[in-house]
């Protein structure tokens, strides 16, 4: 093995030592890539930096992410989120889950408007994560909920990932946002039937509220603060996603509208004072730079892990493999989800696919079907501790008490579940195929 | 000793605090100009180059010296499994570790960024849109004073992480 | 014996037919250097986002970082107006007359001297002919459809277009689709048949008319740092040229094969609607245009002698063109 091969394994080795110690994300990210990248090649790549910045805070398809996240702020800071899942819990009666069951309908509906994982996470984790907690849910359970809910954003069209992959494996963007529609929706469901499950074997972590509580309003009374509590929280979903419909608003761009409209609703509410706009505008200021702190600071860390031909790794591991189409796809699924441990997904897929694509394309294997189980396992990708995005973005936005252990021990059955979704997927191949052949996208 | 540490870490922190609250802004200006392009791009179909490039510079701006005001106010984000059931002291012992690391890594990107500014200003680079924001090189010079501005952040928390360290313990004093 | 590990940059993602992969393709260019100079020169390649993002090629071969970029000139618009003449022209060159230019007619001469003073050197390295006008919701019948039409149309082209009311939208390569399939945008401009087909634009709209009057051909450009490539012995200097010459003309004819085959099933398949853009309206592109390029000329001196020898250059052969290629065309087929 060469040493620079030698030197990347190094370099993810002090990844995970540093991250465990405690040091910032951020931190672990820069040092140990300038580190371990100047020890293998010098200086000279690193000049090679300040373009992968300029990349990232450049990003046209990042700009969904800042208006996001000041659509959860100023829904958070004008408090017209506050009551929005009580109301849906009170709703659901008696129904155990009903509040995760709400942020599952959130996930879905955003996912469906935003393709930006940190932007869901962090504006469903900003909302909910408080209340439902108050409300006695099991902190584990409510943040896995959370995370899971908003990497659908990844699988739901439109999504970054399916862009890109369309991208690289030469499929159309519209054929890849067909396929992946069902095999988003049927993770969903997946997620809502592990919520129903838990309250039938674990009442405690998911509770309803309690009978006394619901007794105080009448149908009508609750009905009547349905629609003024939850009406407006809708309408500003509703307005995102029917901006892209009708033909308003690129997807990016539709992020506008929902943080527009947020400003709007407190106007309209009789909330929209200086201070709360100064504190939405700081909050959001501040939520926003967590993430592309993490970004930009991930730069010289999958700089060097190309400089130091990481990608080779990957190219050596795959040469053993025992052949045949499935466990080659086997493989791949198996080495997404191993490099989803350490990797960005946008590395992932630069380093992985290419390695993959002539033998699949060879074979004839349908390649929208390869593209969303390549998308499935990404989104797995992003909820694997202990460098899951969507973990790191909602720890970001997590009350104090909410500690990276509840967070880990949370998402794990929901990993589980994308396996059990991306094992349906793989079995049944229809579930991808059949939608782009109907409309003949 | 611990008051000049005191006084750098609080000039530090301020000066980072001062920017980041004006900079802050600009997250409010990204919401009405998209908003405002995709509106009339929609109901008067009007639109411009320089109006649309102006988006993703307003996000830059956000994103670089966010940076320095998110971790002023706290927002780094860490794996704490281990971390949280450290004693105060070994945790400002790693808070002071990375602190120093941050603002290694924060000047060293200052620097490489340099040469990458003066590249771009020795031709004078525009958009390669016609009609596009002219100047590149001034949203590009935003790169190192960005971190350099990190650096100072960094100054700070090394001075706050520091007093941690030198202060008595809070158990054997206060009480 | 020096074995020379290069570095190659490309402005286009992993996995693009013509611009990273296929015969004539930058990979391609790769293996075909490494085959002919017997392993003495190996040049690793980066599609777009590997190693640095799309754009940062330029800077980055400047830098010495990387020895050599895969793009096209026009993209340094920003950085070197008049490098806009290297890739295309709205109303200018076709292959065959580009490359007439380049290389026998002073092209490559003046590209060169515009390079130099960065440290740098280009050399055309592939082409995708004429492209196609674009996708468009509606039909085209006069120049006054144009007016208030929502267009994705980068560089000069889009100058022109606003100079006629187009409303001009900048979007990335992803976005297309779900925005023209919405009509968030009415029309669209990407390559031609086959790269457009990969998009699905045909999906979003049904429109689709020709010919390039904005790009009559359009040139990869193979950048190289002007001190490595002095660094390279005599023989992998002739080498790489050579090199570069084969991916010209592989690259070229294997979009003349495929585009004819795509463009076949887009119409017969996909309900496309193939035309060509009304007398009418193409001579007023064609009046916007000049405006724009002398304006363009006007504002930089670099520019202008650049320009200045590319229209004499095309004068010339179009004289020749008018009495060969163009009756020839007119022959019953
Ligand atoms: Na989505
Ligand atoms: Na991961």
């Amino acid at each position: 093995m060469p040493f620079t091969e030698i030197l990347a394994l190094c370099m993810i080795g002090a990844f995970f030592i540093f991250l465990l110690a405690g040091i910032p994300v951020a931190v672990c990210l820069g040092v140990t890539g300038l580190v371990f990248g100047y020890v293998g090649f010098g200086p000279m790549l690193f000049s090679l930096l300040p373009a992968r910045i300029f990349g990232v805070i450049t990003n046209y398809t990042l700009l969904a992410l800042p208006l996001f996240i000041f659509m959860g702020i100023m829904l958070e800071k004008s408090r017209i989120a506050e009551d929005l899942l009580e109301v849906i819990g009170l709703a659901m009666g008696g129904l155990r889950g009903g509040m995760a069951l709400a942020i599952i309908l959130v996930g879905v509906l955003m996912g469906a408007a935003s393709g930006v994982v940190g932007a869901t996470v962090v504006t469903v984790g900003l909302i909910a994560l408080g209340p439902i907690i108050n409300r006695g849910y099991d902190a584990g359970v409510a943040c896995g909920v959370i995370c899971a809910s908003g990497t659908l954003g990844q699988i739901i069209p439109p999504s970054l990932v399916l862009i890109l992959l369309a991208d690289i494996m030469g499929e159309s963007v519209g054929t890849l946002f067909a396929a992946a529609l069902f095999p988003g929706l049927l993770l969903a469901g997946l997620f809502v039937a592990y919520v129903l499950l838990l309250g039938v074997i674990r009442p405690d972590a998911v509770p309803a509220i309690p009978a006394e509580e619901r007794a105080l309003y009448t149908g009508r009374d609750l009905a009547v603060k349905l629609v003024k509590v939850v009406l407006p929280p809708i309408a500003l979903i509703v307005l995102v996603l029917g901006s892209i419909i009708g033909g308003v608003a690129a997807p990016t761009e539709a992020a506008s509208m929902g943080a527009l409209g947020s400003i709007v609703l407190a106007l309209l509410a009789g909330r929209l004072s200086y201070p709360v706009l100064r504190d939405a505008v700081r909050g959001a200021f501040i939520t926003s730079a967590m993430v592309f702190l993490i970004l930009i600071f991930a730069q010289p860390f999958g700089l060097a892990f190309r400089g130091l031909g990481g990608e080779r790794l990957v190219q050596d591991a795959f040469a053993v493999v025992p052949g045949g189409l499935n466990g080659q796809i086997f493989f791949l699924m198996l080495l997404l989800f191993v490099l989803g441990f350490f990797l960005e997904w946008i590395e992932i897929s630069y380093i992985a696919l290419p390695l993959f694509l002539p033998i699949f394309m060879q074979s004839g294997v349908d390649m929208a079907w390869i593209a969303i189980l390549v998308a499935v396992n990404l989104q797995t990708s992003f909820l694997t501790p202990p460098f899951g995005w969507a973990l790191f973005f909602l720890k970001g936005v997590a009350p104090p008490s909410v500690r990276t252990g509840d967070i880990y021990r949370g998402v794990i059955p929901f990993i589980g579940l994308q396996l059990v979704g991306l094992a349906l997927v793989f079995s049944f191949p229809g579930l991808a195929t059949w939608l782009p052949g109907a409309i003949g996208w | 000793m611990i008051p000049v540490i005191e006084k750098i870490a609080n000039g530090a922190s301020g000066i980072v605090r001062h920017i980041g609250r004006i900079a802050a802004w600009s997250g409010l200006a990204l919401v009405l100009l998209v908003a405002f392009n995709v509106l009339s791009r929609y109901l008067f179909s009007y639109g411009t180059v320089a109006l649309q490039e102006a988006e993703w510079h307003l996000m830059a701006v956000g994103a670089l010296f966010g940076m320095s005001y998110g971790l002023n106010q706290g927002a780094e984000v860490r794996v704490d499994i281990l971390y949280a059931r450290m004693p105060a002291r070994l945790q400002a012992l790693i808070n002071l570790i990375s602190a120093l690391l941050m603002c290694a890594v924060a000047l060293i990107i200052t620097w490489l960024c340099i040469a990458y500014v003066q590249s771009s200003y020795s031709i004078n680079e525009g958009s390669p849109d016609p009609g596009g924001l002219g100047h590149r090189y001034v949203l590009k010079a935003a790169m190192p004073v960005a971190f350099a501005v990190l650096a100072i952040q960094a100054v700070a928390m090394t001075g706050e992480s520091l007093l941690a360290l030198l202060r008595p313990r809070p158990g054997t004093s206060s009480s | 014996q020096t074995t020379f590990n290069w570095k190659m940059t490309n402005a286009y993602g992993p996995g693009s037919p013509f611009y990273v992969e296929g015969p004539g393709s930058p990979t391609d260019f790769c293996k075909k250097v490494t085959a002919m100079s017997d392993g003495r020169i190996n040049i690793q390649h980066f599609a777009a986002g590997e190693l640095i993002p799309a754009l940062e090629g330029f800077d980055a071969v400047r830098s010495g970082a990387v020895e050599m970029n895969a793009a096209n000139a026009y993209f340094w618009a920003g950085k070197l107006p008049a490098a806009q003449y290297f890739t295309t022209v709205p109303f200018g060159l076709n292959f065959q007359g580009m490359n007439a230019w380049l290389y026998h007619a002073g092209g490559m001469e003046l590209w060169d001297e515009l390079y130099a003073p960065l440290g740098l050197k280009a050399l055309p390295m592939g082409n995708t002919g004429v492209q196609m006008t674009g996708w468009f919701r509606k039909p085209i019948e006069s120049v006054a459809d144009f007016k208030d039409l929502k267009m994705r149309i980068p560089g000069l082209a889009g100058k022109v277009y606003a100079a006629l009311g187009v409303d001009v939208k900048l979007l990335p390569g992803g976005e297309i689709f779900p925005a023209l399939e919405r009509g968030v945008i009415d029309a669209a401009e990407f390559v031609g048949p086959y790269q457009d087909r990969r998009l699905g634009l045909q999906n979003a709209a049904k429109y689709y008319y020709t010919t390039g009057w904005h790009e009559p051909s359009n040139v990869t450009e193979l950048l190289i740092n002007q001190a490595k490539w002095d660094s390279l012995p005599a023989d992998l200097q002739a080498i790489v040229q050579t090199a570069a010459m084969a991916c010209n003309l592989e690259s070229h004819t294997w979009c003349e094969a495929n585009n004819a085959a795509a463009l076949k099933d887009l119409v017969e398949n996909s309900g496309v609607i193939a035309n060509v853009l009304p007398d009418e309206v193409v001579a007023e592109l064609k009046t916007v245009t000049d405006k724009v390029l002398a304006e363009g000329a006007a504002a930089d001196p670099a520019t202008k002698k650049v320009h200045d020898a590319f229209m004499a250059f095309k004068a010339e052969h179009q004289s020749w063109a008018a009495i060969s290629e163009k009756p020839y065309h007119n022959l019953p087929g």
